[in-house]
């Protein structure tokens, strides 16, 4: 019969695919299998940087192993998008990394907490002294309750290597030769603004003043997030941040920022491609001569100090008085994690101290014009420029000026800032309906967490 | 006699006629010879690839369905919400505004390759031209790059002081140069185009293909009837490629509806969300706003859409054959 025929052909189209899908798996669980007589811990990360942090991992993580005998520590760089597409997935593996960087806020450590793929570090936390050496403002950013809704608070979850925030660097040449005096430019933001006018008199038309590749979208808001900071209270950005209750960035000072963002366009100082440029390219141009000010991470002071040698400047954000607080927008390095399911969890705390905070991190990574998170660690000597950079994270750290960076708020924020920042530049939308948008979409968000 | 021999048998010999090649069919039918359709032989030959296709295909296809109706951020316990996410994605404005973004791309992942395939059809196709293969080959090298360097290569032609706008000083037309990319107004045509430029070859192959089909006894026939260039063109080749043309229009719709790599790689969704696809946004959810359970949704309408688009297409070739 023709029905008895075509269910015996599924039988075996069945049988196929379900003989086709063990053997798969039996060929995956063989490789997987591997056994070392020592034990290895493997860690995550995308400090991939070379000159950078790689470099500093690398040579930390063979001092481990010499010290401790049996040890092996396997550090495997990655890219930063593919390490959040799949850190989730593969802790909760058998086979995962026992350390592994994530990324603060809501959209990765967040979901890592929640689904209690990693340990709390209470406990190595007042062992190592960590909230002592970086500071409880800074280590503020690895708190999350249990169930991760709430951060900022509970438990902290995790720690990290160096300080990464915006600050602004300038080309002491391009000054001198406008007649710009330094210290009134960087003491306050109305001196700030003085200097960007002075100098978009004075400089060709086809040549920018203030350095911006906006390409993301981000990178607008890394440049006016400070400036709020700095005219309003930086405690009330890290709020909104944390998802505080009732936090809300539309507000006088974020519509007071992003009026001038926009001021700031239409009076020419951004780079007439500030929204194809990428932050790379902007780094390299002002590299290269291009621009007299640049808000910039100071992960690119490397690229800056490179291209423009002794004319290379940098300082924090100007305050919004002369000898007002600083603020700026910045958090540290990529949060260290260790997975739930490490075997060896109390020598991984080990190793992720001894890459923050021993003295031989600390050199390895200034030697590499990195900023220690630590706020204990002594300043470079010979270096001004990058003493400067490890000045301006200590102030700002013991300040408590750091806004965090605000795509923590939202799994969402990320896009939705981007977009905001490059329809603001574009004379696309208002200052207020952009404050609308951000708030819409914390509100969104707020909702899925109470 | 078993039903299934009488239908073997009856599909196998109908075309044939009642002549001996019928009987030789029947007794072929009877030994079930390997390869005749039904037979367990036949099953065994096709397993491989079905088994391939079950697992690879079908399983994800229906497990992403399923997962369509589902909260769910990949990590934690999933939870069913019915219908919700469908309900969210029908009255999202950005997934509307990602599908009207896809419309514009039609015109330049679908339209002007076939069109500029057809054009390169008829200049190589209507005489020996020496070097044929040559042109062929170098003509088709843009759809064998991958998609990452092909974004790559383009964003260095739209760059503000790229090629593009050094070619538009050159001509007097410096007013209109621009950083393309970062234009609310370019940025989806310039992707567009970089789709154009990736698909246009596969329509040109597809087509010389089926130009060497037609007979040459059409073009003598219109030939002597005086007909030129253009109506040899219009009379002949155009009809004559019918079939390959509702190939190419199924390939580059799907190409345009799935298009991910191109404008990924060279504007990420952006400015302003102006260039932003449903597969983007499917991303998105699925690895950044851990939303799995939506980012399935975004798929199975992508899939539908598709789905819907071919089967159109479809319809109206396979009407023309019969006329």
């Amino acid at each position: 019969m023709n029905v008895r025929r075509m269910s015996r052909g599924k039988t075996i189209v069945i049988g196929v695919v379900v003989a086709l899908a063990v053997g798969v798996a039996a060929v995956a669980g063989s490789a997987s299998a591997g056994r070392t007589a020592d034990t290895t811990l493997t860690a995550w990360t995308y400090d991939n940087q070379d000159p950078g942090l790689k470099p500093v991992l690398t040579q930390l993580s063979k001092n481990f192993e010499k010290s401790h005998p049996g040890v092996k520590i396997n550090v495997l760089f990655k890219d930063f998008n593919a390490i959040l597409a799949t850190v989730g997935r593969a802790l909760q593996s058998d086979s995962g990394p026992d350390l592994t960087q994530g990324n603060q806020g809501f959209q990765t450590d967040g979901a890592l907490v929640k689904a209690k793929l990693i340990l709390p570090l209470d406990k190595y936390a007042a062992k190592y002294n960590w909230v002592k050496l970086l500071g409880p403002g800074t280590t503020q950013q690895y708190r999350w309750s249990a169930d991760g809704k709430q951060f900022g608070v509970g438990s902290t979850y995790g720690v990290a290597m160096t300080g990464q925030h915006v600050a602004l660097f300038y080309n002491k040449a391009k000054l001198k030769e406008l007649g710009i005096n330094p210290a009134t430019a960087l003491s306050s933001l109305g001196g700030f603004q003085k200097a960007l006018a002075t100098a978009r008199a004075k400089l060709p038309a086809d040549e920018p003043v203030l350095m911006l590749g906006n390409k993301n979208g981000y990178e607008a808001a890394w440049l006016i997030w400070s400036v709020i900071g700095a005219i309003s209270n930086p405690q009330a950005l890290r709020d909104w941040v944390y998802q505080k209750d009732g936090a809300t960035i539309n507000r006088a000072p974020a519509l007071t920022g992003f009026s001038m963002l926009q001021s700031w366009q239409k009076k020419g100082y951004f780079p007439s491609d500030v929204n194809a440029l990428a932050n790379a390219d902007a780094a390299a141009n002002f590299a290269k001569g291009s621009g007299v000010f640049f808000a910039d991470g100071v992960w690119n002071a490397g690229t800056i100090k490179a291209g423009l040698k002794s004319a290379a400047g940098v300082a924090p954000m100007p305050p919004a008085r002369k000898g007002g607080a600083p603020s700026a927008i910045g958090s540290t390095s990529g949060s260290w994690h260790i997975s739930a399911k490490s075997k060896n969890p109390d020598l991984a705390a080990e190793w992720l101290n001894y890459v923050v905070t021993s003295p031989a991190a600390v050199k390895l990574m200034q030697s590499q014009q990195q900023i220690p998170a630590v706020v204990t660690a002594p300043a470079p000597k010979g270096d001004p420029y990058l003493a400067a950079l490890v000045t301006s994270w200590k102030q700002l750290s013991k300040a408590n000026g750091l806004t965090l960076f605000e795509d923590w708020a939202s799994p969402t924020m990320l896009q939705t800032v981007s977009s905001q920042m490059q329809q603001l530049i574009a004379g696309k939308t208002t200052p207020k309906a952009a404050a609308t948008a951000l708030q819409k979409d914390w509100d969104k968000f707020h909702k899925t967490l109470r | 006699m078993t039903s299934h021999d009488s239908t073997t048998s009856d599909a196998g010999a109908q075309p044939l006629g009642r002549t001996g090649i019928r009987r030789l069919g029947r007794r072929r039918a009877r030994e079930r010879a390997p390869g005749e359709p039904g037979s367990l032989v036949a099953w065994l030959f096709v397993l491989p690839g079905i088994a391939i296709f079950a697992v690879f295909t079908m399983a994800p296809l229906l497990y992403a369905m399923g997962l369509s109706f589902y909260d769910w951020d990949g990590l934690t316990p999933k939870r069913f919400i019915g219908l919700a996410n469908y309900r969210e994605a029908f009255a999202d404005p950005t997934i509307r505004a990602t599908f009207l973004h896809v419309v514009e791309l039609f015109a330049f992942y679908t339209f002007l390759p076939i069109a500029f395939g057809l054009l390169l059809t008829a200049l190589l196709t209507r005489s020996p031209i020496r070097g044929l293969t040559f042109y062929r080959t170098v003509l088709f090298l843009p759809a064998t790059i991958a998609g990452v360097v092909v974004a790559q290569a383009w964003i260095w032609i739209y760059d503000k002081d790229g090629p593009l706008n050094a070619g538009l000083r050159a001509v007097g037309l410096g007013s209109f140069a621009q950083a393309w990319l970062g234009s609310f107004t370019w940025a989806l045509p310039a992707v567009g185009l970089v789709g154009t430029w990736v698909s246009y070859g596969l329509c040109m192959v597809l087509f010389i293909a089926g130009a060497q089909r037609i007979s040459p006894s059409l073009y003598e026939a219109a030939r002597v009837d005086g007909a030129g260039a253009f109506r040899e063109f219009f009379a002949v080749t155009l009809p004559g490629l019918r079939g390959e043309i509702a190939v190419a229009l199924m390939l580059t719709t799907i190409n345009a509806l799935r298009s991910f790599d191109i404008v990924w790689n060279t504007t990420q969704g952006g400015p302003g969300g102006t260039t932003t696809v449903p597969s983007v946004l499917m991303y998105l959810n699925a690895f950044t706003y851990n939303r799995v359970g939506y980012a399935s949704t975004i798929a199975v309408m992508l899939a539908v859409s598709i789905l819907c688009i071919i089967g159109v297409i479809q319809f109206f070739s396979e009407r023309g054959d019969r006329r």
